[in-house]
């Protein structure tokens, strides 16, 4: 039985981990950055230890300090979060050794999934089908050139250690092939300190479709269905829904079963996602395993009832599933918003500051992860994402009105957001009637930043905030000119603390 | 009475503040009131409209909202302010540089040109590193080189000014 976990991440998602152990009545450990001292994730865990500077490869990244402060204090069990050191073989090697329960797949799963040209082989090994391209890394630039005309332009290069969108390039033509290799090799080498990239056929109108799968220690697995992630910008996801408005009972099966078989391949247990691309005609091909927990998690656990970190340390304890696969049924729909704090005008630019206003919204149907509070900072050194608004409804269009419902009431001040994106993207016609591909974001909205893709700004709210701020002015102005009086100071000024 | 310019990204709009409870705007006269709920939220009343609205500083004088879902940032100036500022902004149109800006705080990784290099508006000139992507940054403007400002591997704040083309 495990008692004590430390979390070995920030932000959201340490705090739903956070969440799962005081559920289990596990003791929580937070470990903590110079940046995060005021962060959501040290004020909810049962105890919280500084690690290092701000820069992750001085704090999240430094796998001897983590592991000795988890020996230190008697923490049985580490549990990765996603991101960070979660897909790191050699980290979960190390914590193997010591003995310490890692709550995850073990350390042989993720390095036969993790080369992604290794996973390529191995997929295509066991029938599973495979976007064409290369299943070996690039040697030189010649031949890789002649590999990507075979293929046919456009391309896309990918780093081998990859995920996330980092290290990642489309080509549509033989000229950029040069500039944008080296981008994706230095990119690569700087987040996954391995430069090895290879070359994958781009696929036109596709949909990312991922498969959730839950395998135990004893051989036993089973899926959670399949969530669609085709609302993305440079390759990150910004919505997720589960389950796929494009997917029908016949590819549910075809793509769960391949999802099963591909677990079984690398003798995967814990939670475990096999991502896919779909095109139009329903033909699908695996992209990659993530062997982690997954951002998107929510929405699966919102359709399916089941707790999946919960069922993570479980299958870590060496228990069995807890259920079996007819126990699971889809009900309902669920969509998920990621807020990220960047300024969509100004170049998506992060934002960063201390939050100072920040009103969650609730209600039927809705769920809040989320990494920040009130008084937290959102520094610069990692990911912008800031929560995760998810909504359930009993079918697409009821969750989509409860996000939009829920979107409205969301207020939060000290950085800029991605909500209005929101607003625009569960408006469009693509989005309602799912015809949307990975490309949407690139082609429909992009093309309308900045300002233009505020068309819905209408009148009414244009004149509400201009009336706002004139008053705010005034009062600022009637300060001014009473200066040496008493007045009490003006509210326009305490905003500008 | 006070009379103020409101700027709305491109909108302006002339409101005349008469009382703490009307406002005319567009030449309307309208009742308004404001419930202060927090430093950075109030509850606004517009006629008997409703709005729940968070309120934060952005920049010098303008003023970020959000309401409904949708930010706006306004800047309100008495109308003297806005003829000043006006003549500002022409003096300014007479000068013949660009300036390339952070877009966003982060990290110099690279810089493409020197001091006297020709540039050609959407070149690729510095590589600026902001959480965890590599971002390329294009000329605004053709050019030459006139001075760069920041050396590679420095920080830079948002809206700093990396290189300067004439």
């Amino acid at each position: 039985m495990i008692k004590k976990i430390l979390i070995a991440n920030r932000g959201e998602i340490a705090h739903r981990i956070i969440k799962a152990c005081r559920e289990l009545n596990i003791t929580s450990v937070a470990i903590y950055s110079d940046a995060d001292k005021n962060s959501l994730h040290v004020r909810r865990a049962d105890e919280a230890y500084l690690i290092g500077n701000s820069p992750a490869n001085e704090s999240y990244l430094n796998k001897e300090k983590i592991i000795n402060l988890a020996k230190k204090i008697g923490a049985d069990a580490i549990h990765p979060g996603y991101g960070f050191l979660s897909e790191n073989s050699e980290f979960i090697k190390m914590v193997e050794d010591t003995g310490i329960i890692f709550i995850g797949p073990s350390s042989k799963s993720v390095k036969l999934m993790g080369g992604k040209t290794d996973a390529r082989t191995l997929m295509k090994k066991n029938n599973v089908p495979i976007v064409p391209g290369t299943t070996e890394p690039i040697k030189n630039i010649v031949d890789a050139k002649k590999i990507a005309k075979e293929i046919g332009y456009p391309i896309i290069l990918k780093a081998a250690a990859g995920g996330g969108g980092k290290g990642m390039r489309k080509i549509f033509s033989e000229d950029e092939f040069e500039n944008s290799y080296n981008l994706a090799k230095s990119e690569a080498k700087k987040f996954f300190s391995n430069d090895e990239i290879y070359i994958e056929k781009f696929i036109e109108h596709p949909k990312h479709i991922e498969v959730q799968i839950l395998g135990d220690k004893h051989g036993n697995y089973v899926h959670l269905f399949e969530r669609e992630c085709s609302i993305q910008r440079r390759h990150q996801k910004v919505i997720e829904e589960a389950p796929s408005i494009s997917v029908d009972e016949l590819t549910r099966k075809k793509i769960t079963e391949t999802a099963i078989q591909a677990a079984k391949a690398c003798n995967y247990y814990n939670a475990g996602t096999i991502e896919l691309l779909m095109d139009e005609n329903k033909n699908f091909y695996f992209l990659e395993m993530n062997t982690r927990l997954q951002v998107e998690h929510p929405v699966t656990e919102m359709i399916t009832g089941i707790d999946i970190v919960k069922e993570q340390i479980r299958i870590a304890e060496g228990k069995p599933l807890s259920f079996s696969q007819d126990e699971i049924k889809i009900f309902g729909h669920a969509i998920e918003c990621r807020i990220y704090a960047e300024d969509i005008d100004n170049n998506f630019a992060p934002s960063t500051g201390k939050i100072n206003l920040h009103r969650l919204t609730s209600g039927p149907g809705i769920r809040i992860d989320r990494g920040i509070d009130v008084m937290s900072d959102v520094p610069i050194y990692y990911d912008p994402m800031l929560a995760k608004v998810i909504a359930w409804g009993i079918n697409r269009e009821e969750a989509i009105v409860r996000m939009k419902r829920a979107l409205s009431e969301y207020q939060i001040c000290g950085v800029t957001t991605n909500i209005s994106l929101f607003k625009w993207i569960l408006n469009q016609n693509e989005f309602e009637d799912g015809t949307f591909d990975i490309n949407f974001l690139e082609n429909k909205f992009l093309p309308l930043v900045p300002n233009k893709w505020r068309n819905s700004d209408s009148e009414e709210l244009i004149n509400v905030v201009a009336a706002i701020a004139a008053i705010m002015k005034n009062e600022s102005q009637d300060f001014l000119s009473s200066k040496n009086s008493l007045g009490k100071s003006s509210w326009r000024d305490q905003i500008y603390e | 009475m006070n009379e103020y310019i409101v700027t709305i990204n491109d909108i302006k709009k002339n409101v005349k503040v008469i009382s703490q409870e009307k406002i005319e705007i567009d030449g309307r006269e309208i009742e308004v009131s404001f419930q202060k709920i927090s430093p950075h939220s109030i509850t606004f009343k517009y006629e008997n409209k409703v709005y729940e609205v968070a309120i934060n500083k952005n920049g010098k004088e303008s003023i970020r909202f959000l309401v409904d879902g949708w930010y706006y940032d306004a800047i309100a100036r008495t109308k003297l302010q806005e003829s000043a500022i006006e003549l500002q902004k022409n003096i300014s149109k007479e000068k013949h540089h660009t300036e390339v800006k952070a877009p966003m705080p982060g990290l110099i990784l690279k810089i493409k040109k020197k001091i006297g290099d020709r540039v050609e508006l959407g070149e690729p000139i510095l590589i600026l590193e902001a959480m965890k992507m590599e971002n390329d940054i294009h000329s605004p403007a053709s050019g030459i080189v006139k001075s760069i400002n920041f050396q590679e591997g420095q920080s830079v704040e948002k809206n700093s000014t990396i290189i300067v083309i004439e």
